[in-house]
């Protein structure tokens, strides 16, 4: 079986060109250094060594966001240089081994600082043998750090593509409770789930016992599994004197088959319009809830 | 200080600003030695009220014996990890040292175990030195791990933050100064901690940084700290709480200040030995950079203002410790 389902070679060479349009010369070179030394010991000291000095001889100049969509959708985003480089030096590890490539990552999130357990967690995509870091990944989730909690749950393409049902929706749920940016988690429309639905609709009841606020975008998981049920809280927050809160019950009424909710959209005909020309949308909604 | 003094004083309503922050105000700190594993959230927000921007936090002794290597790879990696990450949510940025302490030491099997593991972490980010390491009971093996811990420094060149044992101190503190030369270690990479009025002059004499602790009842009172910065000046002298599970004060720092304002010192000699000398001493390191003092602050302001990465939902890091209500 080949260790990586994607073009690694190539991808390697697109991050190291990134890196390079970013470091100093005295930087690469050292990198250089490094690959050779790993080249001729092929040990994991070697390897352990330069992923963890990486700060001290890269720097941290900020990185631009890219999206490398033949890296599996991987994306570059709100990088440091010295983060960059170490995605790129996992992908000089040897993989050919199975047990002895799982291992060494596993060595590294264990004996991790938080910036590295944040550019390992980033990395989740890139690793080899992506079937294997499903329980490293609902480890993540158990983080309460919140960069750490975040470089598994923004724009990282790991978790929809390989969490079972139960740690997606802990993941979801992490995500609502530490206010993360729940919209920028790739693959929520995809994973949707009833289960997952009808956690939030709980959760929604006891913030509302509590008097404390709702995350707006807690709709948007419900939306596709309105029913006579769940009605109620729709009709709810469209009453809501918060009109992000409106907004958000309109977004879930045009994201469902469910007729009565429809309904209740028809009733504006201002909110129906922003929905159709795409001035309202999750995102709006989004970036409003997170000023507030 | 008196004990009955102490008991009225925390009879009193916890309302009132106390005295000494008058004499402090829009000052900075850096306490170069204290151990936050061991204190809570209400510290962290009071340190960061008085002035303290950062935190050097030595790997030292738990209060009991580990049993094994594990414990101290986890007490490493949350020096690193997790407590970094708390400071970091009351704007106080955190640094640590990393080594096998002296009482430690003495477990020979175990001791040979930790060293294997430290290279692993002392060159982590924010490692700022190998600490704290030195004599205890001044025992063969105590003297082993410190003299390998050296090279380790010296290796890796980090500052060493040294602690002087409580018993024999004088005679301590010496040999622990005549080791490190001996190992060819500049005595500028070495601060030597838990000085007091009988140690102080030969380890200013021989060149090294003299660390003071203001640490109620057995190590320095915070008046006798005054008598020694009128006596020796502020050139390589710093002080620090060594806060830790013991009876101890992380304003330790801010409050000397005060006094040291009170009685007429300097304010560039009080901001040289609260503030500056640690940095220059530790940033030796490479891994100070005090543009994070401010980086951290913003980081902290913006999980007040948007709550995007607290600790747990909605959860603001300062809350009012004067309400009734908790909400």
């Amino acid at each position: 079986m080949e260790p990586y389902y994607y073009d690694s070679a190539l991808v390697s060479n697109r991050i190291h060109a990134i890196i390079a349009a970013h470091a100093t010369p005295q930087a690469l070179n050292w990198l250089q250094q490094q690959l050779a030394l790993l080249q001729e010991a092929k040990t994991t000291q070697r390897f352990n060594i330069t992923f963890t000095a990486m700060p001290r001889f890269t720097g941290k100049t900020p990185i631009p966001d890219t999206h490398i969509p033949e890296a599996n959708n991987f994306f570059i985003y709100g990088y440091t240089l010295d983060r960059l480089a170490r995605i790129w030096w996992l992908l000089q590890l040897p993989s050919e081994d199975r047990s002895r490539y799982i291992a060494a990552i596993e060595d590294l999130f264990s004996a991790a600082d938080m910036n590295e357990q944040i550019t390992l967690y980033g990395a989740l995509p890139l690793l080899a043998y992506p079937g294997e870091w499903k329980l490293r990944t609902a480890e993540g989730v158990r983080s309460n750090i919140g960069g750490v909690l975040e470089a598994i749950m923004v724009h990282n393409p790991y978790p929809a593509k390989y969490l079972d049902e139960p740690a997606w929706n802990q993941l979801v749920m992490k995500a609502i409770f530490t206010d993360k940016p729940v919209h920028l988690i790739t693959g929520l429309d995809e994973r949707a789930n009833l289960q997952l639905a009808q956690i939030l609709r709980d959760y929604a009841h006891e913030r509302w016992a509590a008097g404390r606020k709702i995350n707006p975008m807690l709709w948007r998981l419900i939306a596709p599994f309105i029913d006579n049920e769940m009605m109620p809280d729709i009709n709810r927050i469209w009453a809501s004197d918060q009109i992000v809160d409106k907004e958000a019950a309109a977004l879930a009424c045009a994201h469902t088959g469910f007729a009565p909710a429809k309904a209740l959209l028809q009733q504006s005909p201002e909110l129906a319009g922003a929905i159709a020309d795409q001035s309202l949308t999750w995102v709006t909604v989004a970036e409003k809830a997170s000023v507030l | 200080m008196c004990c009955s003094h102490e008991l009225k004083e925390t009879a009193q309503p916890l309302t009132m600003v106390p005295a000494f922050m008058e004499h402090i105000k829009g000052m900075q700190f850096f306490d170069p030695h204290i151990h936050m594993t061991s204190r809570t959230t209400d510290d962290y927000q009071a340190m960061a009220a008085a002035g303290i921007t950062a935190v050097i936090e030595p790997a030292f002794w738990l209060g009991q014996p580990r049993t094994g290597v594990d414990t101290f790879k986890d007490y490493f990696n949350s020096l690193i990890g997790w407590e970094r990450f708390r400071s970091s949510q009351f704007g106080i940025k955190h640094y640590c040292t990393i080594g096998l302490n002296s009482k430690e030491a003495n477990n020979e099997k175990l001791a040979e175990a930790v060293m294997e593991i430290l290279p692993l972490f002392i060159y982590k980010e924010g490692v700022v030195g190998v600490g704290e390491i030195g004599f205890d009971d001044q025992t063969p093996a105590e003297e082993k791990y410190y003299r390998a811990q050296l090279e380790l420094a010296k290796e890796a060149g980090l500052p060493v933050q040294i602690h002087t044992p409580h018993r024999d101190k004088k005679k301590g503190t010496t040999r622990s100064m005549d080791i490190a030369i001996e190992h060819g270690i500049d005595p500028k990479m070495v601060i030597v901690d838990h000085n007091n009025e009988e140690t102080v002059k030969e380890v200013l004499d021989r060149g090294f940084w003299a660390a003071f602790t203001i640490y109620p009842f057995t190590k320095m009172g915070n008046e006798r700290m005054v008598e020694v910065v009128k006596q020796y000046g502020s050139e390589r002298i710093m002080i620090n709480s060594a806060a830790d599970w013991g009876i101890s004060d992380p304003l330790a720092v801010p409050k000397t200040a005060a006094l040291m304002h009170e009685s007429g010192i300097d304010s560039n000699d009080i901001h040289l030995v609260t503030f500056r000398n640690a940095i220059t001493a530790f940033a030796q390191s490479g891994q100070i950079n005090e543009a994070d003092f401010e980086m951290v602050k913003q980081i902290d302001q913006s999980l007040k203002f948007n709550g995007s990465t607290v600790l747990r939902g909605g959860q603001q890091p300062f809350r009012n410790a004067q309400s009734t209500i908790i909400s």
